[in-house]
């Protein structure tokens, strides 16, 4: 894991704050050249209090708890009596009763899970960020990735947190590219059985499988639409890799580019109205977006000579992407508003989590989850061979 | 003659009006639409994956490529000419298979290694062979001819191979 660190001292401000190696690079020009700026942030947690969750499961879950608050990046942990907030439980016989109080001792939030104790501990994590701070969690979704630790590239999915990973594909072909629907309950991956690059979408829940693109050429890239309806995806059927629109029955695909360059790696805003993508058209990759439903794309200028892989996050603002420099890929992200571009870490394949705060990406031996404003590194899955692609439930 | 002219302006305004929305309708109008790249792929031959053994691999050499290049360079052109000149008779299925090199990320590589393959069989009808033949496929980055990183390696693995299904 490299992070690019600059100091730079040029406005009262920043002094006052810690820098975080966050570089910024405005877009005035379209010059690569990056203007050395820093972004610096104070710690902006909320200061919570945990305390042990008592009960027979009262050990299992405070572990799982307090790895979802401290992944979460939204608090800052004090000591008992100390916190704006204080959360505590009881947990047995498969139920939790979770219990957060303000500093008054007045009850924020108090609810019953039931479940396993992990699930319990997501819930309760979730619900904690929600209440505490008005954003989504991320505690209960799921991830989904390629790893090669059986010979081949299969598809994986697991717990965001990591745990339980479980492997998907048998195939001991090539499995890649996979994509889990926003809900979680459907993985749309290309897989290579037939010899062609094709896709498939499972249904979780039953473990049913479908070829629901298999076109002449290769078909790969899936991403869900927002409501789970469509994907949208590389098709080369025309005699050229183009974005294509198709329904999860793959009847009445719909045609989205033109060119005579390589398009893929959509990725839909939340609205499901437009979707950004990678073309080299212009002689070498970049990101556009076009809408959905057909029309004009445009570029978007990001000062980078090789832009691949785009991410649009859950709440619309930024687009994640690869820029490559040197010998090895950087993850960078775009603030659509302002036009920044920051780069945030070194690793391939940016996927948002569903609170449009965390990246999980590779870094060819790990897949790493980073706190975007603090920088913050979680490495979620490690000693799996050679791990690619990762995509995250919303 | 006053109001005839005034119709004829009507008539004339609502004429290039309808055919800004066709042209619109048109360019934007799916696989259906007026601007198609080159030649549709053929249907599927499925039953002969590229990695099996009932393709014929290694009897056409290489056609390689420039970094994130997709064109066919003049030295790679008599390749191509010398499998079209082989298989033009024929009857047998023929599958293109693009790769790249590891410097480039995943699925941009697949795009990247299907549009090498179709830029190899775009080259082949050209010189005569049915597109009917002709069937494409890309692995990206995996499946290197090389497995080293380094000039060397690169170089090998950005290629088109060809496969003679039996």
């Amino acid at each position: 894991m490299r992070i690019i660190r600059l100091v730079y001292h040029s406005s009262s401000i920043m002094k006052k704050t810690v820098i975080l190696g966050l570089l910024i690079l405005p877009l005035l020009s379209l010059v690569a050249e990056p203007t050395p700026t820093i972004t610096v942030r104070k710690g902006e947690g909320v200061n919570l209090s945990l305390q042990a969750i008592g009960g027979s499961d009262g050990a299992a879950i405070s572990k799982t708890l307090k790895n979802d608050l401290e992944i979460s990046g939204w608090f800052t942990f004090v000591d008992a009596g100390k916190g704006s907030y204080a959360a505590s439980g009881n947990a047995s016989g498969g139920a939790l009763e979770g219990k957060v109080t303000d500093r008054s001792g007045g009850t924020v939030l108090a609810k019953t899970y039931k479940g396993s104790a992990r699930e319990n501990a997501h819930h309760f994590a979730n619900d904690i960020v929600e209440t505490l701070t008005g954003n989504k969690g991320m505690a209960t979704s799921k991830i989904v990735f390629a790893s090669n630790r059986t010979g081949r590239k299969e598809i994986y999915v697991a717990d965001y947190d990591g745990t339980n990973a479980n492997q998907l594909t048998h195939d001991n072909v090539i499995s890649v590219s996979p994509a889990i629907s926003p809900d979680g309950k459907k993985v749309a991956y290309t897989g290579y059985q037939s010899g062609y690059a094709d896709i498939y979408l499972i249904e979780l829940s039953s473990g049913a499988r479908n070829r629901i693109v298999k076109f002449p050429g290769t078909n790969s890239g899936a991403a869900f639409s927002p409501d789970g309806s469509h994907i949208a995806a590389m098709v080369s059927k025309d005699g050229n890799p183009e974005l294509y629109v198709i329904p999860l029955n793959g009847i009445g695909v719909h045609r989205l580019t033109h060119t005579k360059g390589v398009e893929s790696s959509p990725s839909w805003s939340p609205d499901g109205k437009s979707i950004v993508y990678c073309s080299d058209d212009g002689g070498s990759p970049q990101i556009y977006i076009i809408p959905s439903g057909g029309g004009t794309q445009r570029m978007l200028h990001t000062g980078f000579g090789y832009c691949t892989e785009p991410n649009w996050s859950p709440d619309g603002k930024r687009i994640a992407f690869n820029i490559r420099s040197g010998g090895s890929f950087s993850v960078a992200v775009l603030d659509i508003q302002s036009g920044s571009v920051r780069v945030v870490g070194s690793g391939e394949n940016p996927a948002w989590g569903p609170d449009s705060r965390h990246l999980i990406y590779s870094t060819g031996s790990s897949l790493i989850i980073l706190d975007v404003p603090t920088g913050h590194t979680t490495n979620v899955i490690s000693g799996f061979g050679k791990v690619s692609e990762p995509d995250w439930s919303r | 003659m006053k109001k005839l002219f005034s119709i004829l302006c009507l008539v004339a305004l609502a004429f290039t009006l309808s055919s800004c929305a066709n042209k619109k309708k048109n360019q934007y109008a799916g696989v259906d639409g007026d601007y198609v790249n080159g030649t549709p792929l053929a249907d599927r031959k499925e039953g002969s994956a590229f990695f099996s053994d009932n393709v014929v691999k290694g009897q056409y050499p290489p056609v390689y490529f420039g970094f994130d290049s997709y064109s066919v360079g003049d030295s790679e052109k008599g390749k191509i000419d010398d499998v079209a000149a082989a298989i033009k008779d024929s009857q047998k299925t023929i599958i293109v298979a693009g790769f790249t090199d590891e410097r480039g990320t995943d699925e941009y590589n697949r795009g990247l290694g299907e549009k090498r393959a179709e830029a190899v069989r775009q080259a082949l009808i050209d010189k005569g062979v049915s597109a009917g033949r002709i069937q494409t496929v890309s692995f990206g980055k995996e499946m290197p001819a090389d497995s080293g990183s380094g000039d060397a390696a690169w170089a090998k693995n950005r290629r088109v191979e060809f496969g003679v299904v039996k």
